[in-house]
Formats: C-alpha cells, structure tokens, sequence
C-alpha cells in the first residue's frame, strides 16, 4: 500500500500480534537471567517494560496488556523470591506495583494513539480525495469559456480560470489575493450596499457590470453571483461568473440609436406628409378655383361675342378653352395619384376577371364604332385594394384603346401568367403603335410622355399611378415594346395566401 | 313662367365674386336667379338664417335650399353646416355642398352632419352650368322644400 510509510507497521494477524506478545516476553525472560546472572539486578523490569512496549507498538493494546501479565507472571517465577514459583512476598510489592502500572500506561497511550492514528489516516484519506475532485473541477472550470473567478467575503480572489485571464488579461498568480473591484476597477448598475444586501438576503444576483481589462480596455459583462456558505451557514465565498457582452451592448446602443433616428425620421416624414396633404388640399381647392373661372369667362365670352369674332380669334378662344380642360385634367390626375399614396389600402380576395370585365365596359365608351377584338384570358383571384387595382386596369386598358387608335384592326388581349411561384403575373398587351425599348425607363414616372400629345392626349401621369398602386401592392411592373408591334404592360402581386391558381 | 310660381328661395353661400357671378349666370341662364341670396361668408350665411345685423330686416322663412360653398371666411362651411343640422329651427333646410374639394375627408365630414347633397365644381363651364341648372331646378323647382319655406 502506498501509505504504509506514514501507518505504523502493525501485524496483520491476531495470531502474529499475540505472537509478538509471547515472543517478547519469551525472549527478555533469558536476556533478564543472564543480566541476573552477571550481578546486574534488576535489569529484567525495563526488559518487560521493553517487550510491553513492543508489543504495543506493533501489536496493539490486546498484545501488550498480555504482554504485560506474562511479564509479571515471568518476573515472579523467574526473577522475584523465591525463585521458580509463583508466590510474590511484600519485598517484590514494588516491582510488580512498577510493573503493571508502566504495562496499563503503556498499553493505554498505545490505545489512544492507535485511534488518533486512524482518524488521521481518515482525514487524510478524506482530505486526498477532495483535492482530487477539487483539482477535476478547477481543470473543469478551466475548460469553459465563461469567465469564473471566486472571492472570499472581503472580495480577496481565491481562484481565477482561464477565461478569466484570456478576458482580463491576469494569470492566476497576478489576480489571486487581489481585490477584484479594485483589480477589475468594477462599475456597479446600483450603489454596492445595496448589491450586498440583497446578495447576502437571497445568495444571488445577476446585473451588468463595467470592468476595465490589463490592457485598460473597458468590458461590459453580463455578471451572475452565487453565495457559498459553510456549515453554519456563514457566507465564505463567492463564486462570480461572468459573459463578455461588450459586442451585443455595443450593437444593442447602436440598434437603440439607429432606432431614435428611424423615430426622429418617420416624426419627420408624418410632418412632412401633413404638409404634403395640406398642400394638395389647398391644390385640389384653390387651383380649381381660377381655372375655372377662365373657363367660365372665356366661354362666356365666347358665346356673347362669337358673332362679331373672325376664325383666328375663336380658334384663340378654343385654345383657351382647351388648354384650362387639360389643366384641369393635370390637376385632378395629380391630386389621384398623391392620394393613392396617402390612402389606406383596404385588401380584399375578389375576382380579377370580374374586376377586368367592369374596367373594359368603362373604357369601352371611348372606344365607340372601333373595330376591337378583345381576347380574355382565364384570371385568378386577387387580394388587394379592389378599387386601386380597378384603376390600375382602367389606366392599362385605355392606354392600350388610344394607342391602337390608329389600327384598322386593333386587338388587345388581357391575361395572366404564373409568375415565379410566389408571385402572379397579369398582363395587357396590345397591336398599337408601341414604343422604344430605349425609353421604356421613362414609361412610368410622373409627367413622362413618349409620344407627342397631338396625336395621343394625355397627362403622363397614367401609368406613374398604374406604378405606385402596384408597389403599394410590394408588386412590380414592366413593359415590353417594339415601334408599331405593340407593347405588353405586365404587372405582378404576390399570390394570395393558400391560393392555387393554373392558368 | 310656369314654374317662376313655386320657384323657391336659393341661399348661396359664396365668398369668391368670380364663382358667385358665374353662378348667377349659370342660375340666370335658366331664370332661376330672381330668388338668390347672396352671403359672401359663414358669418353672414348665419346671420341670414337668424335674421340678424344686415338681414334683421329680411322678410322671413327660410330658404329652399343652401348652396355651401366650403372654404370660407370667418365661419368656415363645415361649421355653418354643423349649426344648421344641430338648430331644431334650421335643421330641415336642405343644404347642398358645393365647393372645388374632392378631398374624401371633406365629403365624408359633410355627410357626417347631414349634408343634403354634396357637389364638385367642374372645371369645365358647361358641366358647371349644367350642375348648377340641375341643382337649382331640382332643389328650387322639383323638390318640395319643408314647411316654413319662401316660395313664390
């Protein structure tokens, strides 16, 4: 056994301990005589007292208390008057009083030591394994990549791991015996009274603590305590394990800050978007006002002195005339488009071929005595703003009436295709005079026009709308063209939801 | 006139003279224009109604029909509007809007308080004439107006 160096030999057997008992005693019986023999009285006691001793040493208080009968036994036989029995006479009361009371002392130490030794050894056995399992622990808490430290009750670390020092930047050696708040240079969310009492009441506490690192650099960690307490229950240390959070708070002010100014902007926007309604309010009123009183006056004028004017002058007139229509149309097609992007979109599932056929009879009557073949393909149903997407179709359609107009034969076809999956795809194609692919950019914005308003009337503001209903939709649109073959219109939407549609 | 009997009283409610004249043409076009009142605010449109300051002394009754224009001085429509439909004397007045607004909220708030009909002035001098004819031979010949009101 690998302890047998420190444990006092002591025989194993029952047999060998009392053998020892006998045999000690046996062999100082001899070594007595012939010190008796040679003058030398006397002697045999401490030889006794010697094998009692032995005895107890290697075999225990059993040995030695029978060590030290026979010994007394021996002594009177051998040594004490008269020789060679077993009577003792009042002269000898002393030796054998020596005797056995040094034996019973012995004997006795013996005992006690025999314990003391064993609840040693059990300590000791205990103390072993606890190093063990404490040193398993510590290599453990070495292991993971939290920070961990542990600090007694006057805040002096204890025990520091390797995530402490690769986030701090301090070996066990440098930070063990050190202040940790004064080390860490500790940054508490609330007075540290207050964090004390409260740990101390429930054993626990989590926060956010500032620390500043060897290189001096600032770290913010997210901070979890937990009290150990001993026996009685009297706190002894604290355990301290802490997350490096310095990115994610990092990144958390910049999110809050990127979200006050995403505040400050829409509060911004909404203001702007007030004066933006005011202003085409006071647009849709105060606008109309003196065009129409142009009107009115020049057609009045017309009408009263139309006898006495000569062509020119009424072509003048009509000019007037036309020219107030056209702004007047300019105005209410700009005061629609800005309130398709005020307006709230109220989504409804309807059927796009019913939608489709109310838009056709609508612009039909601008179409009277013309020769169209329409050609109707099947529609889906779609989820969306009815009346906007009823624009969005009127807008197309009579694009692609006044841009055949010129056609013997005009034909338009509506339809719809599938799209990418997610999305649906509806297109309004036509055989007019179509359009250069070069420009096809500026189809869609807001006063653009490709062709000249002589031949094609129009405020150019069609198809801008036609743009903006369908991204209010997060749908797009496009255009195909070649000059005089025609031009496709397409536009899409998302699918409505858990709707399957084959074309 | 045959009609010129029971031609009813028209209260307009106008403050721009271009508009008031170009309606008065419009009216006249159709000799609808000998029983119009002219009020050129809400203030004066009230005080009309309530025979006060420059009308104390205008004959009584009430009109027809009220021609409101909207965007006013003083008193704007809307708040004519809403003293009229809230007056147990007054409430029965039929009150046509007619203003340059097509603005959704303004129609909406006047139909809120009761508007009769409510009118968008086109651009277009025929379509205006038309509209006003309509309305003035509607209102002030074809409807019959509530107990209490001028008729000649």
């Amino acid at each position: 056994m690998a302890r047998s160096k420190l444990q006092l030999r002591i025989a194993e057997s029952p047999v060998q301990r009392y053998g020892l008992a006998v045999a000690s005693v046996t062999i100082a019986i001899p070594i007595g005589l012939f010190l008796e023999y040679h003058e030398f009285h006397r002697g045999s006691i401490p030889l006794f007292l010697f094998a009692v001793a032995l005895s107890a040493w290697y075999g225990g208080a059993g040995p030695a208390m029978l060590a030290t009968v026979l010994s007394t036994l021996s002594f009177d036989y051998y040594f004490a008057p008269p020789v060679h029995t077993l009577n003792f006479t009042l002269a000898d009361v002393p030796a054998f009083f020596f005797l056995l009371t040094f034996g019973a002392l012995i004997t006795g130490f013996s005992a006690v030591r025999r314990r003391v030794e064993a609840e040693l050894l059990q300590a000791r056995d205990r103390l072993e394994i606890e190093v063990a399992e404490r040193t398993q622990q510590a290599s453990l808490l070495n292991l993971t990549h939290d920070t961990i430290f542990v600090r007694d009750m006057s805040d002096s670390i204890r025990y520091w791991n390797r995530g402490a020092e690769e986030l701090y930047g301090w070996t066990p050696e440098q930070a063990i015996g050190k202040s940790s708040h004064e080390l860490l240079r500790t940054v508490f969310p609330s007075p540290l009274d207050d964090i004390q009492t409260e740990f101390l009441r429930t054993g626990r506490w989590e926060g956010e603590l500032t620390h500043m690192k060897a290189d001096g650099t600032e770290v913010v960690v997210s901070s979890r305590w937990s009290l150990r307490r001993d026996e009685q229950e009297q706190p002894i240390a604290i355990l301290e394990t802490n997350n490096d959070i310095t990115v994610r708070k990092r990144r958390e002010q910049e999110i809050q800050s990127l979200n006050q100014e995403l505040a400050k902007r829409s509060m911004e926007l909404e203001a702007i978007n007030k004066e933006l309604e005011a202003f085409a309010y006071s647009v849709s009123h105060d606008l109309r006002a003196p065009l129409r009183h142009m009107a009115g006056y020049t057609e009045l004028l017309q009408k009263k002195a139309s006898s006495d004017l000569d062509e020119k002058s009424k072509h003048y007139l009509l000019m007037m005339l036309d020219s107030a229509k056209r702004m007047g149309n300019l105005i209410d097609d700009l005061l629609a488009f800005s309130r398709i992007g005020r307006a709230e979109t109220q989504k409804t599932l309807f059927s796009l071929s019913q939608l489709v056929r109310e838009a056709v009879t609508e612009v039909r009557q601008d179409a009277e005595g013309r020769n169209i073949a329409w050609k109707i393909g099947a529609l889906p149903d779609f989820y969306g703003d009815r009346s906007m997407l009823r624009l969005v179709l009127v807008n197309l359609i009579s694009n692609a009436i006044k841009f055949t107009r010129t056609r013997t034969q005009t034909e338009i076809e509506i339809g719809c295709a599938d799209g990418n999956g997610a999305d649906l795809v509806v297109f309004v194609r036509d055989n007019g005079v179509g359009f250069d692919m070069k420009y096809v950019n500026k189809l869609f914005g807001v006063f653009q026009r490709l062709h000249d308003s002589s031949a094609f009337e129009g405020t150019g503001i069609g198809l801008a709308t036609v743009q903006r209903i369908i991204h209010r939709h997060e749908g797009k649109v496009w255009a195909e063209g070649v000059i005089d073959c025609g031009a496709t219109f397409y536009f899409s939407a998302p699918k409505p939801r858990g709707h399957v549609w084959k074309p | 006139m045959e009609t010129m009997n029971k031609l009813g009283r028209i209260l307009l409610v106008e403050d721009d003279p271009k508009d008031v004249e170009l309606t008065l043409t419009a009216l006249e076009e159709y000799n609808l224009a000998n029983e119009v009142i002219v009020a050129c605010d809400g203030e004066e449109a009230l005080e009309y109604l309530y025979s006060r300051g420059k009308f104390k002394t205008r004959s009584s009754g009430n009109p027809s029909v009220m021609l409101l224009d909207l965007k006013l001085p003083k008193v704007d429509g809307l708040e004519v509007l809403k003293r009229i439909k809230s007056e147990e004397k007054l409430r029965m007045i039929p009150v046509v809007v007619l203003t340059s607004s097509k603005e959704e909220k303004d129609m909406v708030a006047s139909y809120r308080l009761g508007v009769n009909a409510y009118v968008v002035k086109p651009v277009d001098f025929h379509e205006f004439v038309n509209a006003i004819k309509e309305l003035g031979i509607f209102w002030a010949v074809i409807n019959e107006p509530p107990p209490g009101s001028v008729r000649k």
